[in-house]
């Protein structure tokens, strides 16, 4: 939706703050969260950028906030940030899919260059994730029997075979086909399965 | 003490058994041979009287024949002149009767058997015609004459009580039988005459009848005869008569009597003794029986028992030990008895120690409530014993040793060290635990604002590299400043609390605060026996916080007291001294510790520094800084008696 941010999740006013600055000097964009409830309240699925995140918080911990994310299907990528006692917990939100996490105190243009990788990684998972949504757009526009054809064109069959199975007109196959193409913008059965691809096992269809 | 196994009962009894058989047999044997010799001289002595009898009998007839025949030859020299007149009659009678012959009247007959002459002459016409009439007998007198030899008559009563017989002897002149001499006898006379006194006393003597009738009895006493009596015949007058003699019931004589007695009542008391001695053994042997088993019993609890006993003489010799105490120590018991000082279980590190519970417990010192020693396995191995000891009494009252039991408590004082050492480990693990929540805490305070510094500082370094305007930076430094302002005002309140400010400082008597810390630690001080020397001025007042002085005190204290704790009891020592000198009170704790090693002096003061092993080493850092905050100094020095002088110095307050 919008565009790479990194979200600073840290209970005090100063850290946070002084995050901002360090990351503004170097361009880039934040956004800061004083507690892991607040940005639970923003958090979504389509957020792109990266999460700065204080391991050790009053209420909700820091690795609590990364489970839940996790749950919410978020993928943001997520940088701890560490006191002395806490790297075995680190070290295991790493293993859980965390991006990183640096232990305090931490040299300020390391960390920032790690905020920077992991809004480069971002921004893959962003486009693949438009994408993704695009298709899943597109298919949204398809109605059921245009869908029981792409379903039948995927696997590859002919016209006169979709014709006889779905007891239609084969002209009306063809009709389907052209309609198929054009609301998919796509110009071949076999584009047409490449970005359907990138939905994985996850077509439209309940097949 | 040592008690033999006791033999087999039956054995015993048995052998027992075929031993009473001897004294009674024994006895019977006695009582028989007694009874046998009794009887033996009993009959001996009877066939001795009867031999006697018999002689005295044969004696007697053979007496009173004789004086017959005299008699009949007497009567035979009777002539002319002898009868010629009545006074020679009389002489020649009188002659004749005076020779104790038993004649009582001498008759003189003629051929023709007419009485020519009598004497005694006493007799009347009457009555010597009846006489006539019978005596004497025509018959013996016929015989007589025709026979030419003394014929006797047969005899015939004489007035109611008294029996008579004659004797007619012929007297014959030139072949011509000129008359016959009548003699008469009186049976009675006879006896009296012939029968001497001897005999008269030993023997009723009678002459009887040819039908057994008493014809005459010569007698002391009538009615004590008793046994049969020895008859032998009287032969001469021929017409059946017999002498018969009685032996009068003498008494036996009192030697015989007396010995028979002494010997019956000797067999009695034999007896009795016997039985006595009987009765007796059988109470002996049912008390032993009772011994044995409550020697049975006493050993099967002895044996049974788990607690270790050893009996002591009073030179402290062993004289006893049961199984559970060589279980204990691994020595045996034919080891052990008999062994004197020092005993083979004593622990070679602590003999000094043993020996003087040793001697306590002979003099009668030891404790009652019982105290614990270290014993040495024959192994190696160190037990931990409790020992009650128990005068031994013998059965006159007389103590003659000492009885020690003994309990093997290696396993608890094991347990009980690793439930402290478990104790101290979770104590000391807790407070690093929550000493370190403290310091992570601090630490997390503080690097909040550190962290802040440096992204602000950082963010301004990256922006004046980018030759971004100093107005833009500023504000950045500004709140690195404020951020550093803070994390200094974290550092303050840590102070503040470590120390407290001086508002509440008032009026502090040293003495009594260190009279209060002892308190505090008087159960420790009391277990571990330490002696206190106080010596402490009540003019020692200053100005400060009275918890925290008592705190610091209570620090001192606590680490003079634990670093004695491996000095020997006796020389655990603790002398406080408090005085007042140029303004100062000086107070010294002298222990006699383990003193302090040289290379750590130099960190002692050093907070988390500690060389005890449950200690968090905040101790003497707190005191230094208590007192240091009341204006004083602590210091410490080796003492030359050895342990450690701490001083203390604290400014007097003014007066």
């Amino acid at each position: 939706m919008s565009g790479p941010t990194t979200h600073i999740v840290d209970d005090d006013p100063a850290v946070r703050d002084a995050l901002q600055w360090l990351l503004k000097s170097r361009s880039v964009q934040s956004q800061n969260w004083g507690s892991a409830e607040d940005f639970l309240t923003f958090a979504g699925s389509g957020l792109c950028g990266c999460l700065l995140l204080d391991v050790r918080m009053p209420g909700m911990s820091g690795i609590e906030l990364f489970d839940r994310l996790r749950a919410l299907n978020c993928r943001l990528p997520v940088i701890f940030l560490t006191g002395h006692g806490d790297v075995p917990m680190a070290v295991q939100a790493l293993k859980d899919g965390a991006f990183d996490f640096i232990e305090k105190p931490y040299d300020d243009n390391a960390l920032v260059d790690k905020v920077l990788a992991a809004l480069e990684h971002d921004v893959k998972r962003c486009a693949r994730e438009d994408s993704i949504l695009s298709v899943q757009r597109k298919l949204e526009q398809l109605t059921q029997r245009e869908q029981e054809v792409m379903h039948q064109i995927l696997a590859g069959k002919l016209n006169k075979v979709i014709a006889d199975e779905l007891g239609i007109a084969m002209r009306t196959v063809e009709v389907h086909r052209s309609h198929i193409f054009e609301k998919m913008q796509v110009r071949s059965a076999v584009e047409l399965s490449q970005i359907l691809g990138l939905l994985g096992n996850k077509p439209g269809a309940e097949d | 003490m040592n008690l033999g196994p006791p033999t087999s009962s039956p054995e015993r009894t048995s052998r027992w058994r075929w031993l009473w058989i001897l004294p009674r047999l024994a006895f019977v044997l006695f009582v028989g041979g007694v009874g046998l010799l009794l009887w033996m001289s009993d009959q001996a002595d009877r066939e001795e009287k009867r031999a006697t009898l018999t002689s005295d009998i044969l004696w007697l007839e053979q007496n009173l024949r004789f004086h017959l025949a005299r008699n009949e030859e007497l009567l035979g020299r009777i002539d002319l002149a002898h009868t010629a007149s009545a006074k020679a009659f009389e002489s020649f009678a009188r002659t004749l009767f005076g020779s104790e012959s038993g004649l009582r009247q001498l008759i003189w007959l003629d051929a023709e058997g007419q009485v020519q002459r009598a004497h005694p002459a006493t007799m009347d016409p009457g009555v010597a015609g009846e006489i006539m009439d019978t005596p004497p007998s025509r018959q013996s007198f016929r015989l007589a004459r025709s026979l030419g030899k003394p014929v006797y008559s047969s005899a015939y009563p004489f007035f109611t009580n008294d029996w008579q017989f004659e004797v007619h002897v012929p007297v014959s002149r030139e072949g011509r039988v000129v008359g016959v001499a009548v003699g008469i006898y009186r049976i009675r006379e006879i006896l009296g005459d012939s029968v001497p006194w001897w005999l008269a006393e030993r023997y009723r003597i009678s002459i009887l009848g040819d039908t057994g009738k008493v014809l005459g009895t010569r007698s002391k006493i009538e009615s004590a005869v008793t046994e049969e009596g020895y008859q032998v015949a009287f032969d001469p007058p021929g017409w059946g008569l017999t002498i018969h003699a009685v032996p009068y019931h003498a008494p036996r004589p009192l030697a015989s009597i007396l010995l028979s007695a002494s010997l019956v009542i000797l067999a009695m008391i034999v007896l009795w003794s016997l039985w006595l001695l009987r009765r007796h053994v059988q109470r002996r042997q049912v008390v032993e029986e009772q011994l044995r088993q409550e020697h049975a019993f006493r050993k099967a609890m002895e044996d049974s028992l788990d607690t270790g006993m050893r009996a002591r003489s009073l030179d402290g010799e062993i004289i006893y030990v049961n199984p559970a105490f060589c279980r204990m120590v691994g020595w045996s018991a034919a080891e052990l008895i008999g062994r004197r000082l020092p005993m083979p279980y004593w622990a070679d590190d602590y003999l000094d120690e043993t020996r003087a519970m040793h001697d306590r417990v002979l003099a009668g010192e030891g404790p009652e409530e019982g105290f614990e020693l270290k014993f040495k396995h024959r192994n190696g191995n160190l037990i931990d014993v409790l020992i009650h000891e128990a005068p031994l009494i013998d059965a006159r009252g007389r103590q003659f040793g000492w009885m020690g039991s003994m309990v093997d408590i290696t396993e608890r004082k094991q347990a009980e060290e690793r439930a402290r050492q478990q104790q101290d480990r979770l104590q000391s693990t807790a407070r690093l635990v929550a000493m370190g929540e403290m310091a992570s805490s601090i630490a997390h305070e503080l690097n909040q604002p550190l962290a802040a510094i440096s992204s602000y500082c950082t963010g301004a370094a990256n922006l004046l590299r980018n030759q971004t305007p100093a107005t833009e930076v500023l504000p950045a430094l500004d709140k690195a400043v404020e951020q550093a302002r803070r994390a200094g005002q974290v550092i303050r309140r840590i102070y503040s609390l470590a120390r407290p400010g001086e508002s509440h400082f008032e009026k502090v008597h040293l003495a009594e605060r260190v009279n209060a810390a002892l308190a505090l630690m008087d159960s420790e001080i009391r277990q571990t026996g330490i002696r206190i020397a106080l010596d402490l001025s009540p003019q020692a007042v200053v100005d400060g916080d009275p918890v925290l002085l008592e705190q610091a005190l209570f620090n001192l204290l606590r680490n003079a007291i634990e670093s004695m704790r491996d000095t020997a009891p006796e020389q655990r020592q603790l002398a406080i001294a408090l005085t007042c000198a140029e303004g100062y009170a000086s107070l010294t704790i002298a222990d006699h510790g383990c003193g302090i090693e040289t290379g750590v002096a130099g960190q002692l003061f050093d907070p988390l520094f500690t060389t005890k092993s449950e200690g968090l080493g905040m101790g003497l850092a707190i005191c230094r800084s208590v007192v240091e905050n009341h204006r004083g100094r602590l210091s410490f020095e080796a003492s030359p008696e050895g342990g450690t002088l701490f001083h203390v110095l604290l400014p007097l307050a003014p007066k």
